[in-house]
Order: structure tokens, then C-alpha cells, then sequence
């Protein structure tokens, strides 16, 4: 029998991602503020509520209820807080997403508790265990001499390996399972016609080669090497300017000083133009300007 | 007695309310706001990437004094200071005291050291930056450099709706407490009282995402009414949505300066 699929219209995945962003947004402003709880080296930390973009992406279409948390995520916890972190938000963005993601598509029915439980601890721990191995990465690139300092690297792996467990174990149980398990059969179908849809049935299946269409392998793919050949290069060394010291071997230090003095009097002319042009124009505050 | 008092006064619901909205709809006029919002992005960019490429530690220090001066200037929320930095703090902390474990020494901690200055210069650039814009130039700035729209309508669209959500949030969870019980023993480390406000919280999502989820029907009929799903794609719209960006000799000066400011930076690093 051929199986009915899960055909969302343009507007309802749009539904979908905004429902998603706002509340995984509010609720990661909430995370990134509570401070953590240190027990020793073990950090009780609330990193995530990971249930609500669990949850959404177990009732409606994983891809886009993913998307749309990891979205929130970004303008609600890093930008409006003002803690965008550049490159490592780009692969929480990409993770979370895939975690989340694989999470609801795990669910064939909603409303069995087991395929519930099993999906948000198949999503979140996917999401754990990608980013604690991206996480020594990071450290072991972002520190220069990593070999050479004694006891750092065996610290690292300590600390991330234990923050894994705890996470696991304490936001995964807490803030990931309980919540989903509790969330879940109690939304399902009461939600839906909120937004003008139907239930996901175990009976209308969305095809997988519909959500991971050659587009988006290759956007996440090209994403993960930038993000990889970026964080590759900080470990090369690679110095802006790096040609100088011949430069200062040939004219000497003084040239260097000469530079400076040039840049400085250059902007110093240019914030004192400001400061007459802030004068003149009016006499609202320019003055901070400067 | 007297210190949980404080930090309850300090650390309400409505003072991380009151701030996170400040900080969101930065309204006040300062160095940052002037300025045209892709000059902003590019420039951030430039400054939440390249660092990660420097060694340097004067090129660092130089960077981070660079981004104290800005943060000062655009007058950041005490509050998001503090988190910033005792996130920084704790971090290296935890890594001395456990390196301490492995016979380290204090020269373990250098590295993290100045791996901490390096993300405090990150930090504070995209505080000060992000605290500054303003989230309608944001997201037209975002729109005509060409991002998907659906990402730049939910920028203006996540600071338009924070404060409604907020609001709501907090009515939900006072409802909540309003009908239940909180327990009389707070137990060892609180551990009674922290569980039930956890339990509220969490049960408080459920009548929140229901509202959530008519809310977001109604904003997506609107969006749909004025036609956004085609008007987004279409380029001569977004040239005429966004035709009012433009940049100024405030922005020519801003980069001018920034440039100038690197070259003395880099050029010390030779020096000293």
C-alpha cells in the first residue's frame, strides 16, 4: 500500500519554524542566565531545555521544527544577549539541528511512550556526544603548545568527558526525557489544529530523501569544512603580517614606530573632523561620536 | 538571611526582565547606532573571526582594550557583564584546579589565560555590537546582504515578540504558583524549593506553546496577507525595502579608524 505523505504547505512550515524559534529562544534565554552549580569538578549545569524543540519535532515536521530552534537559539540567546561566539555558533547551529532533527524522525507515533523516550534520548545524546568531541577539538586547536604544557590534556579530556556524563545523565533525564515524556502525548493533536493541520499519523509518512535533499547535505557539508579548515588554519599559526620580520631586519624598528606615528596623527585627524563636523551639523550629541 | 535577600532583590524575574528587554531594544543613541548596520556586520565579522587566527599577545591585549573602549561606549547591561565574565572566570578555575590534580602548575593555566583574553575581546565585540543594533536595521541589513528571509523576518520578528512572550511566561508560571503548593521545607541546599520551581517551569511550557502556537498562525496569515513569501525572494523588492541604508562619513570614519587602530596594534607586535 503506498503510503500517504507528509506534505506540509509553504505557510505551515513557516508556522512551524516560528512556533519552534520563539519558544526554544525564551527558554535558552533562561539557560544562558541561570548561572551553574559546581559540585567540585562536576558542573550541574541547565545547558538546554532540550525537550521543547524535542517535542515540536516529534508532533510536526523534524526539519523545520529543528531549524527553527537552532534559529532561536541564535537571536534569542546570542544575539539579543549580545554572546554570539562566531565560528562555534555556526556548529551548535549545525548539531543541534542534526541531533534534534534525527530525534523526531525516530518517532513514527506520537503517542507511544517508548518510541517518545527512545527518540529524545537518541536526539539529545546524538547532539552530547557530537559536541563534546567538537569541544576537545576546539581546545586542543585553540591552545597553542597543547602537547608541551604538562597535564593539560589529560585535564581536558577529564572535564569534557565528565561534563558528557553529567549532561547525559542530568539535563538529558531532566530536561530532556521527563519533560518530552510529559509534553508530548498530552500536545498531540491538540496542537495541530492551532495551526491549521493535521496530526502526524503513523500512517502519512514523509519520505527521507524529501528532507535531506542533495541542497541541504551539501550546505551542511560545506558549512562543516569551513568551520573545520577555519578552526585547522587558528592551528597553523598562520599570522596576519607575518612577512614583517624581514621587513624588520632590512629598515629596522624605527620604520615600525614611523608607521604607528602615521596611523596614529591619521586617526586622530579623523576623530577631530568628527568632533567639527558633530559640532557643526547640530548640537545633539555627537559628542559620543567619539 | 540577609545575602539571599540581596541576590533575590538583585536576581528577580523582574530585573532579568528589565534588563534583557534593555539590552534587546538598546533605544539609547550611542557611537554604534549611528552607524549603518552592515558596516556593523562586516566589521563584527572581521573581529568574531580573525582573532581566533592570533598568537599575538600584544595583538590580543590590543584587541580586547579596542572592544573595552566600544563596550563602554555603547553602555552594556551590568548584568551580561557579570554572566560574561563569570563564565570566563569559572572556565579557568575548573581547568587549574584539575590540571593542580594532573602536576600541573600555574604555567598551565597561561595558555587558558590567554585563550580567555582572546574569546573576553570575541565576547565583548559582539555585546557591544549586538546590544547597539537595532533589530528593524538589523534585519534589512541582514536581507539585503542577502541572507534567507525567513532568518532576517525572525530577527525583527524574535525582538518584537520578546517582550509579549516574557510577559506571558510570567503570568503562566504565577498562575501556577498561584494554585499550587510551594513546599514549607527548603531542604538541604534548597534542593525542594529549586525542584518545584523547576517542575512550575517546565509545566509551564505546555500552556505556553499552545498560545505560542496561535500566536505564530495569526503572525504567519499576516506575513502571508501582505504577501511575504513572494515578496522575499523578489530582488527589486528587497532594493526598495532596504533602499534607505545607506552609509555616511560616520561609517567612512568608523572603518577608517578601525583600520588604522589594527595597523598600530599589528605594527607594535613587531616592537615590543
Amino acid at each position: 500500500m503506498l503510503k500517504e505523505r507528509y506534505v506540509l504547505t509553504q505557510s505551515q512550515k513557516m508556522m512551524v519554524f516560528i512556533l519552534s524559534m520563539c519558544l526554544y529562544g525564551l527558554s535558552n534565554m533562561f539557560t544562558e542566565l541561570v548561572p551553574s552549580v559546581n559540585i567540585g569538578p562536576i558542573e550541574l549545569q541547565i545547558d538546554c531545555f532540550a525537550f521543547i524543540p524535542l517535542a515540536l519535532c516529534m508532533l510536526f515536521h523534524p526539519l523545520y521544527a529543528a531549524i527553527g530552534a537552532s534559529t532561536g537559539e541564535l537571536i534569542f540567546g546570542e544575539l539579543m544577549l549580545g554572546q554570539f561566539g562566531g565560528i562555534d555558533e555556526l556548529e551548535k547551529f549545525i548539531l543541534f539541528s542534526l541531533g534534534m532533527c534525527i530525534g523526531g524522525m525516530i518517532i513514527r507515533n506520537a503517542q507511544s511512550r517508548s518510541q517518545v523516550a527512545m527518540g529524545a534520548i537518541a536526539g539529545y545524546g546524538i547532539f552530547l556526544v557530537l559536541s563534546t568531541i567538537v569541544d576537545i577539538v576546539k581546545v586542543v586547536i585553540g591552545v597553542e603548545d597543547f602537547e608541551a604544557v604538562p597535564g593539560l590534556a589529560e585535564s581536558i579530556y577529564v572535564v569534557e568527558g565528565v561534563e558528557f556524563l553529567t549532561d547525559l545523565i542530568f539535563s538529558g533525564t531532566l530536561f530532556a526525557l521527563l519533560p518530552t515524556l510529559y509534553l508530548v502525548p498530552r500536545l498531540y493533536g491538540k496542537i495541530e489544529p492551532l495551526l491549521g493541520m493535521k496530526p502526524r499519523s503513523n500512517k502519512a509518512n514523509y519520505q527521507i530523501n524529501e528532507i535531506i535533499t542533495p541542497k541541504f547535505v551539501l550546505m551542511s557539508l560545506v558549512l562543516s569544512v569551513i568551520a573545520f579548515l577555519a578552526t585547522t588554519l587558528a592551528e597553523l599559526d598562520i599570522e596576519i603580517g607575518v612577512w614583517e620580520p624581514e621587513f624588520v631586519d632590512t629598515y629596522g624598528t624605527q620604520v615600525i614606530w614611523i608607521v604607528i606615528g602615521v596611523a596614529a596623527l591619521c586617526s586622530i585627524a579623523i576623530i577631530a573632523y568628527l568632533l567639527k563636523k558633530g559640532k557643526d551639523s547640530s548640537k545633539e550629541d555627537m559628542s559620543n561620536i567619539v | 538571611m540577609e545575602t539571599s535577600k540581596l541576590l533575590n532583590e538583585k536576581f528577580s524575574l523582574e530585573y532579568v526582565k528589565g534588563e534583557l528587554v534593555r539590552t534587546a531594544y538598546s533605544t539609547e543613541v550611542n557611537l554604534l547606532t549611528k552607524l549603518d548596520p552592515r558596516v556593523l556586520l562586516i566589521w563584527y565579522s572581521y573581529f568574531a573571526i580573525v582573532p581566533w587566527f592570533i598568537h599575538s599577545h600584544v595583538v590580543l591585549i590590543g584587541y580586547l582594550l579596542f572592544m573595552i573602549f566600544l563596550t563602554y561606549k555603547a553602555k552594556v547591561s551590568p548584568l551580561i557583564l557579570v554572566v560574561l565574565g563569570l563564565g570566563l572566570l569559572t572556565e579557568m578555575g575548573i581547568i587549574f584546579l584539575i590540571s593542580l590534580l594532573f602536576g600541573g602548575n600555574f604555567e598551565t593555566v597561561l595558555p587558558m589565560f590567554w585563550l580567555s583574553i582572546k574569546l573576553g575581546g570575541i565576547s565583548l565585540a559582539s555585546v557591544a555590537v549586538f546590544t547597539s543594533l537595532n533589530p528593524e536595521k538589523f534585519s534589512d541589513a541582514l536581507l539585503r546582504m542577502g541572507f534567507p528571509s525567513a532568518f532576517s523576518f525572525s530577527v525583527a520578528y524574535g525582538y518584537r515578540i520578546l517582550p509579549t512572550l516574557l510577559e506571558e511566561f510570567q503570568q503562566i508560571i504565577l498562575s501556577y504558583r498561584l494554585r499550587g503548593q510551594a513546599p514549607s521545607k527548603n531542604g538541604i541546599f534548597y534542593w525542594r524549593k529549586l525542584a518545584y520551581y523547576l517542575i512550575v517551569f517546565i509545566r509551564s511550557f505546555y500552556p505556553l506553546i499552545l498560545n505560542t502556537a496561535k500566536r505564530s498562525r495569526t503572525t504567519v496569515e499576516a506575513l502571508e496577507t501582505k504577501g511575504f513569501s513572494y515578496a522575499a525572494k523578489d530582488s527589486e523588492m528587497i532594493k526598495l525595502k532596504t533602499g534607505y541604508l545607506k552609509l555616511t562619513y560616520i561609517d567612512y570614519s568608523f572603518m577608517m579608524i578601525s583600520v588604522l587602530y589594527l595597523i598600530i596594534v599589528h605594527a607594535l607586535h613587531f616592537v615590543l
